[in-house]
């Protein structure tokens, strides 16, 4: 069951950072199309299509990642205070009533939504320069599908925990500045005594 | 059940299952499509083919082909760039030397990178770090009164979410429907003169009462010239990118997300010329930003197809029809909603109640003939606030994980007391001579030339589709 976890983490992880890489596009892109507007006067017609298409793949994709890291906000002054193991029974329930309808019906019926319009090879109806819109239509269902594989791994993490009493430690990744400055700040007065 | 009240019992229930501490955009999701299934459903039609799936799946997409929130993720990329390249220390050290002539000038100079840093990156968690582990330490060993200077970096630091371009910002405008750019000129006065308030109150102490900031030495024997090429190359630089970002937005070059973009870009420029820029800090940088805009726009997903269905099962209606029998004026209704946002923002982020909670205001502000800008201003100056106050006091505990020994969360509570004080001024400053948030977007935006000149053969007049 360790080994599903870390397998599924993995790919979420892999999935988040290499669609991380869309920021850097739409940055490049966006600046790409000031640069032609105002230097060159001479604005490109796919450059808005382009800009929601990477930002839409960008967080789409990054919703599992995010999952895997436990990013995704919680209203949680409550739930801190439990022990793990009414945290585990709890979230389990819940991953049952809450999270498997939505994304499951995110997926179904997005498959269908996706199918109609890439069998069309749809395009976008902002500019004449006809942007396809299908691949992110087909983002989104892929985006669900991969948020369902990662919330199973989630699921087992809360049956371990039922089992063992305590949270399965999460992978290394990358922290906010204030994270790293906490804990390195901690470690520093750890050692002064 | 009558459907409204129907809309009232998913409310209910979703704030209490907020308190389960599950991810709460998959607790809208849920709610949405459980109660949807209920508001759509017609016994002519499958059960697989009721409508709410197609509302989710439609609105998911929405929110990802939305053009506000696109710059959510250019905004979140800039700060993360920004508050890796080394800076914050340079910032604070010019400044130090630029005001040493002010009373309390540490203080000063804390204040005002606080706020240039915290608007520059947005972040506040990250600011508030950053100077609790640079300039407490500094501030403590001149003798500065430790209630003073946790107070300052904390409320400093928490600046940034109300200063364009701030991120908060985007996601009420992307709430409610309303221009960016005019919210973003709107905030600029109030901002401003929040920081203003902030100042003149440090200066104002020192100056009663000396003791509180013992007159800093180190300092005196730099030349002007040498201050003056310090501040060259860690104030302007930073100034300058906040300037050019907010003004190519306020004059209409550029849109939010191009002027994100270019900011963006600026700040890559920026930490190149500091050496802070390695692949390692931009591959930091871009995984934080995927991880929080995933965070941030999961919510909308969630929350957009939550609203729908609690505006068609007739809940806003329901809920407007409540407030009106209450009769209350302007005023208290005003006061009213900024109570209830206040004390929301105890247990919940200022993300939770922008995305969830004011939808269920906006309804109501037609009614009491609010502008939508003038609220949203209200909000966001309002839940400085709860990053400052206990229990769930973010920028408080930040400061607390990294201060030095002897200093206990008291004492920083104590110290944000007055600036909180500051907030609340400000809120009243703001309700009573609105023009503080109007000035600015219709000094902007209300004198645009009135083209009469007859029209070129062939193009139609555009009146004509009115």
């Amino acid at each position: 069951m360790i080994g599903y976890i870390r397998w599924v983490d993995s790919l979420s992880k892999a999935l988040g950072h290499s669609f991380g890489w869309c920021i850097v596009m739409l940055t490049m892109g966006t600046c790409f199309e000031v640069f032609m507007r105002y230097v060159l006067n001479n604005p490109t017609s796919w450059s808005y299509d382009m800009s929601y298409t990477f930002y839409g793949a960008l967080f789409m994709m990054s919703g599992a990642y995010a999952l895997s890291k436990n990013a995704h906000v919680r209203g949680d002054f409550l739930y801190r205070k439990w022990q793990p193991r009414t945290q585990a029974k709890v979230e389990l329930f819940l991953y049952f009533v809450f999270f498997l309808p939505g994304i499951l019906a995110l997926v179904i019926t997005g498959f269908f939504y996706a199918l109609q319009s890439t069998s069309i090879l749809e395009v976008s109806v902002n500019s004449p320069a006809g942007v396809p819109i299908w691949p992110l239509k087909i983002i989104l269902v892929v985006a669900g599908l991969s948020m369902l594989i990662a919330g199973t791994a989630e699921m087992c993490r809360c049956i371990l925990c039922i089992k063992s009493g305590e949270w399965l430690d999460r992978d290394e990744d990358v922290k906010e500045l204030e994270e790293i400055l906490l804990e390195t700040y901690s470690k520093e007065q750890g050692a002064a005594k | 059940m009558s459907d409204p009240v129907v809309a009232l019992f998913m409310l209910g229930l979703f704030i209490c299952f907020i308190f389960l501490g599950f991810p709460i955009a998959f607790t809208l999701m849920a709610m949405a499509v459980g109660f949807g299934f209920y508001a759509y459903y017609t016994p002519a039609v499958a059960l697989w083919d009721n409508n709410i799936f197609f509302l989710l799946v439609q609105n998911t997409f929405s929110v990802m082909s939305n053009d506000v929130l696109i710059s959510i993720p250019l905004f979140l990329f800039m700060g993360y760039i920004i508050e890796r390249s080394n800076i914050l220390e340079k910032l604070f050290v010019s400044l130090q030397i630029a005001l040493r002539h002010i009373p309390g000038s540490m203080g000063v100079a804390a204040l005002v990178t606080c706020t240039l840093f915290a608007t520059a990156t947005g972040i506040v968690g990250a600011v508030v770090t950053l100077m609790g582990l640079l300039a407490l330490p500094s501030m403590l060993k001149a003798g500065y009164d430790k209630k003073l200077s946790c107070g300052i970096i904390a409320a400093g630091g928490t600046l940034g979410i109300l200063i364009p371009p701030s991120i908060m910002l985007i996601v009420y405008a992307a709430t409610a429907g309303v221009s960016v750019v005019k919210l973003y000129a709107a905030a600029l006065i109030p901002g401003l003169l929040l920081a203003g308030l902030y100042l003149v109150y440090i200066v104002v102490r020192v100056v009663i009462n000396p003791s509180l900031a013992p007159k800093v030495t180190t300092a005196d024997d730099v030349d002007f010239w040498k201050g003056f090429k310090l501040l060259l190359t860690a104030f302007f630089p930073l100034a300058f990118l906040i300037f050019a970002v907010l003004g190519s937005i306020l004059f209409g070059l550029a849109t939010p997300s191009e002027a994100a973009a270019m900011g963006a870009l600026g700040g890559i420029f920026l930490s190149v010329a500091y050496r802070a820029f390695t692949w390692d800090r931009l591959r930091e940088a871009v995984y934080l930003t995927s991880k929080t805009s995933a965070m941030v726009c999961w919510l909308f997903v969630g929350s957009w197809t939550f609203s729908s269905v609690f505006s068609y099962l007739g809940g806003e209606g329901l809920i407007a029809e409540f407030v009106l029998s209450m009769d209350l004026s302007t005023l208290q209704f005003l006061i009213m909603a900024q109570l209830i946002i206040f004390v929301l923002g105890w247990p919940l982020e200022w993300s939770e109640i922008i995305i969830i909670f004011v939808p269920i205001f906006l309804p109501m502000l037609a009614i009491f003939d609010v502008d939508p800008i003038l609220f949203g201003l209200l909000i966001a100056i309002n839940l400085q606030t709860s990053f400052l106050t206990p229990p769930m006091a973010m920028s408080a505990y930040y400061l607390k994980g990294v201060a030095p020994k002897g200093i206990e969360l008291w004492d920083i509570f104590k110290g944000c007391f007055p600036f909180l004080g500051m907030v609340l001024l400000t809120l009243v400053l703001v309700y009573v001579e609105p023009k503080i948030v109007s000035f600015l977007p219709d000094l902007i935006y209300s004198n645009a030339a009135v083209d009469n000149s007859p029209l070129p053969e062939g193009v139609i007049d555009p009146s004509f589709f009115k």
